[in-house]
């Protein structure tokens, strides 16, 4: 029976039993009622519903990925729920406050420019030299639409990445899920050849953006490059630059989160566009968690490769048992392999070990994250959308 | 179980810990070490820190202190004056201030306050020293060459011409 030592070592991998998969989701439980129901939170019938309907969400997620040893599809409708759930919230919150996405001339005199991820690679150089955040922002709480400032944000940042790394990028990006959406929409991707050197392109992105905001001393991705702006807030355009700016922002939204995504079913905006991502992927070497790709299962088909939504996989990397250092840990490989060769994985331990205590260990860790972090986003957009329907 | 398996294991239940302890400790830890650091934000931005105080009546004049472009900054150094608080200003201010302290006359300011919180403010400069640019029915144009209202304060800010 030679053929047995080629066999998949879960082939027909039976869904975990009901009982147990509750048992296993039972932390998660309890962790989304502490989130979403601690003393001193929200208050208000809509806001209680509105926190209900996610803990139940959340936790019905997780125990999918426990029933079904899957991780993929079911972070994916977290993920996208928040990429779709975000703007609403926060533009109603805009729009309440100052009656317009635009953000005046005032507002950032005052502070009170809210603080999002993306502009922390920039802040470093500027911040390191002459101690000065070139962000119209306020350092501690107290600014902002949420009204937390700079520190809290970046505290949080630096909390999550601690915890999972890379994984930023598909458990707490509140952008990332429009494109993941997106690129879910399609059968089949039209365009398939990608040429690999597209992924240097945050690397550039990210390159560029730090040495401009350290010479022009602004945050210069957020003035001219993120293709989020369409769907959050923008700088108020009072000229001709500011229409130029927010040009800009509209065609790389339509080019890189829309057009993109439908053609190639990548998350084009992740894998070549944004330096956020880039930056991040130097600080995954914290994070004990990883993909690996077992060398005596691994029969090279490609459909790693080709389910893997930001093109972290290389032929190279898989010969050398792991993923390039722009995996998000999102599960798609994991999921697609037939012969269960890509793994989660412990650093340190045998990548042919314990894959699945591996992967429960990553996901107690992530969606612990994502229910205070991306949760806490979801609550807000139906807050928002139940406010509208009241 | 070999060692480094053990360690990976350990580093592993650590970072589930990690993430228990995030909304009650860590956030916080890290939130208030950054705050710590010591860090400003731009003065383009907040217009730098207050000198000097002018009371005029019911209302103040707070004069800060000059800000300078960093490096390829597109703006020009200014000087910013607030106002406030706007409910003892009178309906049209004309104020003739000393920046540098020195006892003499730098500029004279000149705008309306209007009733209307979100009116356009519009101000006009005149130069009583070269050292200052004179302003002409001055909007929100630059960051350096402005008046606005916030909260309740109204500012104005005025370029130097010679750094």
């Amino acid at each position: 029976m030679a053929s047995n030592a080629c066999m998949p070592r879960f082939g027909n991998e039976a869904p975990r039993s009901a009982g147990r998969a509750v048992l296993l989701t039972l932390p998660i439980l309890l962790w989304s009622l502490l989130m979403f129901f601690h003393p001193g939170g929200n208050t208000g019938r809509l806001w209680l519903i509105a926190d209900g309907i996610t803990a139940v969400f959340m936790t019905t997620l997780f125990f999918m990925m426990m029933r079904t040893r899957r991780t993929y599809r079911w972070r994916r409708w977290f993920f996208v729920s928040v990429g779709v759930l975000f703007p609403i919230g926060f533009i109603h919150n805009v729009m309440a406050m100052r009656g317009t996405m635009g953000i005046p001339i005032e507002e950032m005199i005052a502070g009170r420019t809210p603080f999002c991820f993306m502009p922390i690679p920039l802040l470093i150089l500027p911040a390191a030299f002459t101690r000065t955040i070139v962000f119209p922002g306020s350092i501690l709480p107290g600014g902002g639409m949420s009204g937390s400032g700079i520190a809290s944000m970046v505290g949080l940042w630096l909390a999550i990445t601690l915890v999972i790394g890379k994984g930023w990028c598909s458990y707490a990006c509140f952008f990332g899920g429009i494109e993941e959406g997106v690129a879910a929409v399609p059968k089949r991707a039209k365009i398939r050849k990608i040429d690999p050197r597209w992924r240097l392109g945050p690397w550039a992105v990210l390159m560029a953006m730090v040495l401009l905001s350290l010479g022009l001393f602004e945050s210069a991705y957020c003035m001219w490059l993120c293709p989020f702006k369409a769907v959050s807030e923008y700088v108020a355009a009072r000229n001709t630059v500011g229409l130029i700016q927010n040009g800009i922002f509209m065609l790389l939204f339509g080019g890189l989160v829309i057009a993109l995504p439908l053609l190639t079913k990548k998350r084009t905006q992740c894998s070549f566009f944004c330096p956020f991502g880039a930056f991040q992927s130097i600080f995954n070497k914290a994070s004990i968690f990883e993909i690996k790709i077992d060398q005596t299962l691994c029969k090279p088909c490609a459909l790693c490769q080709t389910a893997c939504p930001t093109m972290s996989l290389s032929n190279e990397s898989i010969a050398r048992g792991e993923t390039l250092m722009s995996c998000m840990k999102c599960g798609a490989c994991v999921d697609a392999c037939p012969r269960k060769a890509a793994v989660w994985h412990i650093k340190g331990t045998e990548v042919a070990g314990k894959p699945e205590r591996a992967r429960l260990m990553f996901l107690y860790a992530a969606w612990a994250m994502a229910v205070m972090f991306g949760g806490s986003i979801i609550a807000q957009g139906i807050a928002t959308i139940l406010h509208f329907l009241a | 179980m070999k060692l480094r398996a053990k360690l990976g294991y350990t580093a592993a239940g650590m970072t589930v810990l990690a993430a228990m302890l995030t909304p009650f400790l860590l956030m916080g830890l890290f939130t208030n070490g950054v705050a710590a650091l010591g860090l400003h934000v731009d003065e383009m931005y907040s217009g730098g820190p207050g000198v000097r105080t002018i009371q005029s009546g019911a209302y103040s004049i707070n004069i800060h202190r000059p800000v300078f472009p960093h490096m390829l900054q597109r703006d020009q150094p200014f000087v910013q004056l607030d106002w406030k608080p706007v409910s003892a200003l009178p309906g049209r201010v004309s104020d003739v201030v000393d920046l540098d302290g020195d006892g003499k006359p730098d500029i004279r300011v000149s705008f309306d306050v209007p009733k209307d919180p979100k009116a356009t403010l519009r101000v006009d400069v005149e130069s009583l020293n070269p050292h200052y640019e004179a302003m002409r029915n001055a909007g929100k144009e630059k960051y350096s060459r402005l008046i606005v209202r916030v909260d309740d304060a109204i500012l104005v800010r005025v370029p130097l011409a010679n750094p």
